[in-house]
């Protein structure tokens, strides 16, 4: 009995504080100018959340929220709903090979992302040709002796399908050539794994967004040009992606205005840049 | 007279005090009741909705594709619209098999020990550690296996990737261990004490108790736990999906890169579009899985109720 009224008790309080957390949110969320979720690419992953801590700082009330998982899943999530803005690394309003074009999505330029083919620090190999590469990728270079490297077997490390970043390398690096798929081969899901992968394995070999090349991965020459943003700039380093972020219709309120906060030339200039991405004006 | 009336008046009047009392506790016992049996029918129905949901979607794949490639082939491309399932079906009942081969003699082991051998100070150690290993999140095994483990066994075995079922084995290995261990344990703590006088009043040695007679009695608990610690192996995900390796090839050895179905499944489901073939295929696949732990129930269920 007295068990049951303690029980009774604890419900009620349960139930009264939820209603009062609810309340009290919603409340908020009257007098704000509501909220932003982004989701998608992880090659876009570092600028969103940095400008996403900037926007923050002067939009207090607006809650944003950022994840990443892979290019695809950004126009998928806002076609179901499940995201405000969907990150890509490429234009998910017309079709790309392999990818169907989204319907009913607008599409905002944010930044320029160049790409680099990474290796691990105490590799020799300090550059590769769209051939060499080509022939590595696709599984016929096996050997980092036949690309001026010792003695060892290659290992691919590649980006999941549905990556931004596979589908650019593919594209602007590899010329389209398809990848092997077995073999002295493995596929991660983001690219803070393709970092850990290849800066762990002295004998593999990948590619991500040059916001991530620290620690024990370098960065190679493509035909003799170093990735650097000064290259991509002068548009000698041609591995580079343009990031969107997409909206369901035109953005409206707070999305907007998070998705002019980053176009801005403020951050376009600072931070941005900061991290190694361009400013998207000009390409 | 007076006195009979009494006796005839007083009873009722105690029995309507009582039926009050009845009455009102009544009402409480069937609120409680309802609530329980509520929750049980909620937690059952959201069951068979979850069951029904991924059974009728993961069969729909067969409308694009054969049972006989979707089973037998070993070819996935779902690009090129070829979704042969069998490389994971088959990478997931090695690497559950391996993980039994690792896990179970040592689990026992450890049980056996933690339960006949060593003194109570080290048993008041040894349980309590074990919980805390069922605590650690798997992504943390599954890290330390990407940046330690296979990098070691990339040196011992002088193998390129070292992703693969080994590495994949052992971190599961050590994810098992804690539930096997700790049920075995309880089985064999539960082993009555008159066995074991018997058995020492008979002459055996101590080992001769353990394995003729402590075991054998031990034997329905011992198997629970092994089949209970193959049904975490069979479903567990984000550990093994950063040491496999993720790649849907027949693996040569044990330190290829390979595939099974939970990690193909985490790999691809947010990418896929919602109705597709693929979509499909990914959830014939966790069906499977479903299917799988369902017959372990089943198994242990058996087990119990010959035990008993």
């Amino acid at each position: 009995m007295n068990l049951m009224k303690r029980v009774s008790t604890l419900t009620l309080a349960a139930v009264v504080s939820v209603g009062f957390t609810f309340g009290a949110t919603s409340a908020n969320a009257a007098s704000a100018t509501g909220k932003v979720v982004v989701a998608g690419s992880t090659a876009l992953l570092p600028l969103t959340s940095q400008g996403a801590k900037e926007f923050k700082k002067s939009n207090p009330k607006v809650s944003v929220s950022v994840s990443g998982s892979s290019s695809i899943a950004g126009p998928q999530s806002v076609s179901k709903g499940s995201a405000t803005i969907g990150a890509c690394d490429w234009d998910a309003t017309k079709a790309v090979p392999g990818f169907n074009a989204f319907k009913g999505l607008t599409a905002y330029k944010v930044a320029v992302i160049p790409f680099a083919t990474i290796v691990h620090t105490s590799n020799k190999v300090k550059n590769l040709s769209t051939s060499q590469l080509q022939g590595i990728f696709s599984g016929k270079i096996t050997n980092w002796k036949q690309v001026g490297g010792k003695d060892a077997a290659i290992v691919v490390v590649n980006r999941k399908t549905g990556s931004g970043t596979r589908v650019n390398y593919q594209a602007k690096a590899l010329k389209g050539k398809s990848f092997m798929t077995k073999g002295n081969y493995k596929e991660v899901g983001k690219s803070g794994e393709m970092t850990t992968a290849v800066g762990s394995n002295p004998n593999a070999i990948g590619y991500v967004d040059l916001a991530y090349v620290k620690g024990s991965i370098k960065a190679l020459s493509y035909n003799g040009v170093a990735a650097t943003t000064t290259n991509v700039k002068s548009k000698k380093y041609p591995v580079y992606g343009v990031g969107y972020f997409l909206t369901k219709g035109p953005a409206k309120g707070a999305n907007a205005a998070f998705i002019s906060y980053i176009q801005s030339s403020k951050f376009q200039n600072g931070s941005l840049k900061k991290l190694k991405f361009l400013p998207y004006r000009g390409f | 007279m007076a006195k009979i009336e009494q006796d005839i008046m007083t009873p009722p009047a105690e029995i309507s005090e009582k039926a009050v009392i009845k009455k009102s506790s009544y009402a409480k016992n069937r609120a409680f009741y309802v609530y329980t049996l509520g929750s049980a029918l909620l937690l059952g129905v959201v069951l068979f909705s979850i069951i029904l949901f991924i059974g009728k979607t993961g069969l729909q794949v067969f409308n694009d594709v054969s049972p006989m490639e979707f089973f037998f082939s070993f070819t996935w491309d779902p690009y090129a619209e070829k979704y042969g399932a069998a490389v994971f079906i088959l990478g997931t009942l090695s690497l559950t098999a391996l993980t039994l081969v690792f896990a179970a003699p040592i689990s026992l082991a450890l049980a056996i020990f933690t339960v006949e051998v060593a003194p109570d100070w080290l048993k008041r150690i040894l349980r309590p550690l074990l919980d805390l290993l069922v605590g650690i999140p798997s992504i943390v095994y599954g890290y330390l296996g990407l940046t330690i483990l296979v990098p070691f066994i990339r040196s011992a075995t002088g193998a390129l990737v070292g992703d693969g079922l080994l590495a994949a084995a052992i971190v599961l290995t050590l994810m098992v261990l804690p539930t096997i261990t700790r049920i075995s344990d309880d089985a064999i703590a539960a082993v009555p004490t008159e066995l074991r006088e018997a058995s020492y009043a008979m002459g055996s040695t101590r080992l001769q108790t353990i394995f003729r007679v402590i075991l054998p009695a031990a034997s329905p608990g011992i198997l629970t736990a092994i089949i209970l610690g193959m049904a975490r192996a069979i479903g567990e995900t984000m550990a093994v999906v950063m040491v496999i390796g993720n790649t849907a090839q027949l693996p040569t050895d044990l330190y290829t890169p390979t595939a099974v179905l939970t990690t193909t499944i985490v790999n691809q489901i947010i990418d896929v579009e919602f109705g597709s073939a693929w979509n499909n295929a990914l959830y014939m696949m966790a069906f499977l899985l479903l299917i799988i732990s369902t017959i372990m129930i089943l198994v242990i269920r058996r087990i119990r109720t010959k035990g008993a």
